[in-house]
């Protein structure tokens, strides 16, 4: 926090005596950024544009009018009305699910991975380098081939169908160790807390009362992906939890097999239209965008507050 | 840290245990199963009252639901899934999940697929398999007499009946009516006359449609299998596909014959431009019953004016069987491992052949007293012009049956390899080849024989 | 560990041990050599454009010196990374059909007139990497960004006294100070990019089988447990996706000094 507001005061003022001396070749340079910024921005926003729109619209105006045309606050609140009417809300049952697997395996992680990555970057111990390759290889693990034995094992232990079988892997997260690693060995002065052991703090008051102020940016950063991997996976929810249990993901893919044009099959029981779809595709969404624009001050304030490392 | 060491431990000791647990599971259900003579497979142990899990799919909760209110003697737990959407895989994924930890299973499922009795009548890696088969003492044989003829003829396996139809989706010829006065034609009866009412229709108005095969579920299911195409047929475990037939021939010479003449699009019939340029120059088209619903009746798709269209029998070969083919129609399974078999049977009975499935279902429903109710209501609304039930439920009853229904979906290989040629300008006869090849290789490492 | 059990179903079948049984039926299916070469083109693809374009990105953000442009930036490039798996079938369904795309122009620009000929199977790397980009990058960029912010105020300054230009400044201080977070980033996006699994399931769904459900290896090893009931066939394709991995990320993780301490 402190640290991204030292940096904007400092670059203030040699900004403002360049500015009087714009050098041709700056002009071209920065004529170029910001168009390669503008196209980018483009190619991420259109299509959340095109989306944000198309609930406004019937089916048939989604696929015969101009892409970003809008189409009603009636047929608005007609989408709204199908999507709530979807098994009586069940979108809102779907939502909360998620926000409680999400939360409490957040919860979990945050309690684990950051002192396991603590003392990965400062501790020396026998086994350091082993675990971190270890980490490292159960990350690139794909996925597929864990949900078997996961399955099982939460099967042994009789938790399948239970909250418990989606939180208990959720909060498995190898990148939040790494992640909390690669910050302290990078970004946390040594002598900071070697001075604070000197004055007679044990390892955990070291670790408690230096190290944790220290970490808020990395703890942001941890809680901030563990909650949208979790809020987006679909496979792991999807065997493990039936029915009225599943999260959103879960929820979306059901309502997704009610479009007759994924499952023509069904045609015969036309349920979902595609904006009614998109309508729930943004619901799905808001919660982490609001999330992340509430936390984004912590995100990126620079995993910089360690202070002394030179 | 020490959290880490603590979890790891707790982990590698779950590990182990469920590896015993799987051992010890594989070993009784391996060996101990004993065929129980009243059923006619090795049931688990009965608990009377005990809740029965159903899995349903969002269309068809209301029928679950109305169970429940009908029977509250009978306990049921209702939950929804996707219903094994095209594709989706569900209910195969979980039970083969079930299937290794040893229990979980739901007592009833609902698919919305015709061919999973191909895996779920199978034992598996020592499982028994999943659905129960139904003709061997379970259901009595009055009950299940009463399906239209063939119905349950995908989910019977060497003459066990492993789930009931639901409902029935036989092709038909739709046709305008408005259309076919305008241009003075008739409604075409066989293969030969549509052909023909091709040419001429491209030669006198040109632009006016009789059909897509930009759908894969239309190229394969409407066309081949109407056409009584042996390019998909399963025997035993024995697979083959036959192009050379000269129902498969005479079938692609057809389709490419007008393709080239522009009276068969590429268009998928969902997709917008074919709602945008032919939504009023389809003047026949073959395909399945629940076009009325999805397509003419929709507002967002076809959206006509009632009287227009029409349903008239499906289309055949001059002088051979009049037989059709069928799109979909979705299937309850019984699970042999269920523990209240009673209450399941209640259920079912209730979800295929009561009025008020009858009035719930979305589609034809299989069982034929309730076809004809639901038909009755149909046609009571006149929105279609001619006879729809008649010509519905002859359709219903001549569903061809030498279409195999192996684990795989013939729609796969279209979508993958015609589809896309037909994109770059090539013809069915240039892919046949291909086409053959990847249904083949499909089969093959499904574990058929391929001949 | 899940992994180990994982390990062992790669070289047993119902129990027994089997050796290298699984490995050969692997080998010789027919799906699998066009997966691998599937992967390997689409890793090489988007792990060089990922890599280059997201330090691009998070540089020029960085400089950005109006406070709320930056932050908007950020946000607006995250915004996709919100959306995943059946979300997105949808809208990609959408943008690659040139009937209703709304960057319609763009698709015929390349000379596609339909939704297959946009799928067909030679454009399906670039595509993948394209929405892989589009749902990842954000991330990415706001890691990059923080790691951006590590850098002490006084090196830069120092860097600026030293007449280097902001090119100079990014090749000489910042890219090399973020060395370590660079090769994380390689490491996690192979993994991501072997793993590919998401874009073309998503892909082959919007299709509805144009783009085949079998593209990448990982959906054949998910085809093989749960379609044919396979789990061993598909622990011993896991195995094998991992061992080329953990090889290519053990050159990054060295490269990049990434167990080191300074």
């Amino acid at each position: 926090m402190s640290a991204s507001e030292r940096l904007t005061v400092k670059t203030d003022a040699p900004r403002g005596s360049r500015s009087l001396t714009p050098g041709p070749g700056r002009w071209i340079g920065r004529v170029l950024a910001w168009s390669v910024i503008g196209v980018f921005l483009l190619f991420f926003v259109v299509p959340i544009a095109w989306l944000i729109l198309a609930p406004t619209k019937t089916a048939r105006q989604l696929l015969l009018d101009n892409p970003f045309s809008f189409g009603g606050f009636e047929t608005l609140a007609a989408n709204w009305g199908e999507l709530m009417a979807f098994q009586n809300g069940i979108v809102w049952v779907w939502l909360g699910n998620a926000t409680l697997y999400t939360g409490v395996a957040l919860v979990i992680t945050l309690v684990v991975s950051i002192p396991a990555g603590y003392a990965l970057a400062m501790v020396e111990f026998r086994f350091r380098r082993a675990l971190l390759v270890t980490t490292l290889i159960v990350m690139l693990i794909p996925n597929t081939a864990l949900v078997l034995p996961i399955f099982l094992e939460l099967s042994a232990l009789k938790l399948v169908g239970t909250p418990l079988s989606v939180i208990l892997p959720f909060s498995f997260f190898p990148f939040g160790v790494y992640l909390t690693y690669i910050y302290f060995s990078t970004a946390v002065s040594r002598d900071l807390l070697n001075a604070a052991r000197i004055d007679g703090a044990g390892e955990f008051r070291v670790f408690a009362q230096v190290a944790m102020p220290l970490a808020t940016p990395v703890i942001a950063l941890v809680g901030f992906f563990s909650l949208v991997g979790n809020w987006n996976n679909y496979f792991l929810p999807f065997v493990m939890v039936p029915g009225r249990k599943s999260p959103i993901q879960v929820g979306l893919a059901e309502l997704l097999s009610n479009v007759p044009l994924f499952n023509p099959t069904t045609a015969g029981s036309v349920t979902i239209s595609l904006p009614v779809l998109a309508l729930a595709t943004i619901l799905s969404v808001a919660p982490v965008l609001v999330i992340f624009l509430f936390s984004q001050r912590f995100l990126v304030s620079g995993l910089t507050a360690g202070g002394t490392k030179e | 840290m020490a959290g880490q060491h603590r979890r790891k431990a707790a982990r590698i000791l779950a590990t182990a245990t469920a590896a015993l647990t799987v051992a010890a599971l594989a070993g009784c259900a391996g060996g101990s199963g004993e065929v129980n003579s009243d059923y006619g497979f090795a049931t688990a142990d009965q608990e009377d009252g005990s809740t029965i899990t159903v899995w349903v799919d969002a269309a068809r909760e209301p029928v679950a639901k109305a169970f429940e209110e009908a029977n509250p003697d009978v306990p049921i737990s209702i939950e929804t899934y996707d219903g094994n959407a095209g594709g989706s895989g569900s209910f195969q994924t979980k039970v083969a999940l079930f299937d290794q930890s040893g229990e979980g299973w739901p007592d009833v499922v609902f698919s919305t697929q015709t061919n999973d009795a191909s895996w779920a009548a199978k034992e598996t890696n020592g499982v028994q398999a999943f659905a129960a088969p139904l003709n061997k003492g379970y259901f009595s044989d009055d009950f299940l007499a009463g399906f239209t003829d063939g119905a349950n003829d995908p989910m019977t396996v060497d003459g066990s009946v492993y789930g009931l139809r639901n409902d029935l989706a036989p092709v038909v010829l739709w046709y305008n009516q408005k259309l076919l006065d305008e241009f003075g034609y008739e409604i075409p009866t066989t293969w030969e006359e549509y052909e023909a009412m091709g040419e001429k229709l491209a030669a006198e108005h040109p632009g006016y449609i009789l059909g897509s095969i930009g759908d894969s579920f239309v190229g394969t299911y409407v066309y081949y299998w109407g056409a009584q195409a042996p390019i998909f047929a399963l025997d035993g475990n024995t697979f083959s596909s036959d192009f050379d037939d000269p129902h498969s021939v005479a079938m692609t010479e057809l389709l490419d014959g007008m393709a080239a003449n522009g009276t068969l699009v590429q268009d998928s019939v969902f997709s917008a431009p074919f709602v945008e340029n032919y939504s009023d120059k389809i003047v026949a088209m073959p395909g399945p019953a629940w076009y009325a619903g999805a397509l003419f009746q929709n507002p967002d798709s076809v959206n006509a004016e009632p009287g227009t269209f029409g349903a008239a029998d499906p289309l055949y070969w001059e002088g051979e069987d009049e037989v059709t083919g069928n799109v979909g129609g979705g299937v309850w399974y019984a699970s042999s491992h269920s523990k209240n078999l009673d209450a399941v049977e209640t259920f079912l009975e209730f979800a295929t052949s009561s009025e008020e499935s009858a009035e719930l279902n979305s589609g034809l429903p299989a069982y034929d007293e309730a076809a004809s109710t639901w038909l009755d209501a149909q046609a009571e609304s006149a929105f279609f012009a001619g006879d729809f039930k008649a010509a519905v439920q002859k359709a219903a009853g001549s569903v061809w049956g030498g279409w195999g229904f192996p684990s795989f979906s013939p729609e796969t290989a279209y979508a993958a390899v015609v589809v896309p040629a037909l994109a770059e300008g090539k013809t069915i006869a240039d892919v046949v080849p291909e086409w053959q090849e990847q249904i083949l290789n499909e089969a093959q490492v499904q574990g058929y024989t391929v001949e | 560990m899940p992994a180990i059990y994982a390990v062992v179903l790669a070289f047993t079948k119902n129990g027994a041990f089997v050796g290298i049984d699984n490995f050969v039926k692997v080998f010789a299916d027919y799906r699998f050599w066009p997966a691998v070469q599937h992967v390997a083109l689409f890793v090489a693809i988007w792990l060089v454009s990922l890599t280059l374009l997201v330090v691009l990105l998070a540089l020029l953000v960085h400089a950005i010196r109006v406070r709320w442009l930056s932050s908007a930036s950020r946000f607006l490039f995250y915004i996709p990374g919100a959306l995943a798996g059946a979300s997105s079938v949808m809208l990609w369904l959408f943008l690659l059909d040139p009937a209703v795309s709304p960057v319609a122009g763009i698709l015929q620009l390349f000379g596609f007139e339909t939704f297959v000929q946009t799928v067909s199977i030679d454009n399906l790397p670039v595509i993948f990497t394209l929405i892989a980009f589009w749902a990842g990058a954000g991330g990415w960029i706001i890691i990059m960004y923080g790691a951006l912010n590590n850098i002490p105020v006084e090196v830069m300054e120092a860097a600026r006294i030293d007449g280097a230009g902001p090119i100079g400044t990014a090749w000489h201080i910042q890219i090399p100070l973020m060395r370590k977070w660079i090769s994380y980033m390689a490491v996690m996006s192979l993994a991501a990019g072997t793993q590919l699994f998401v874009e073309p399931r998503v892909l082959s769904q919007a299709s509805k089988g144009v783009v085949p459900p079998d593209y990448s290896l990982n959906q054949l090893a998910y085809l093989f447990a749960f379609r044919q009931n396979d789990f061993n066939g598909s622990a011993a394709i896991s195995l094998l996706l991992l061992v080329v991995a953990a090889g290519l990320s053990a050159l990054f993780v060295f490269r990049g000094g990434l167990f080191e301490r300074e």
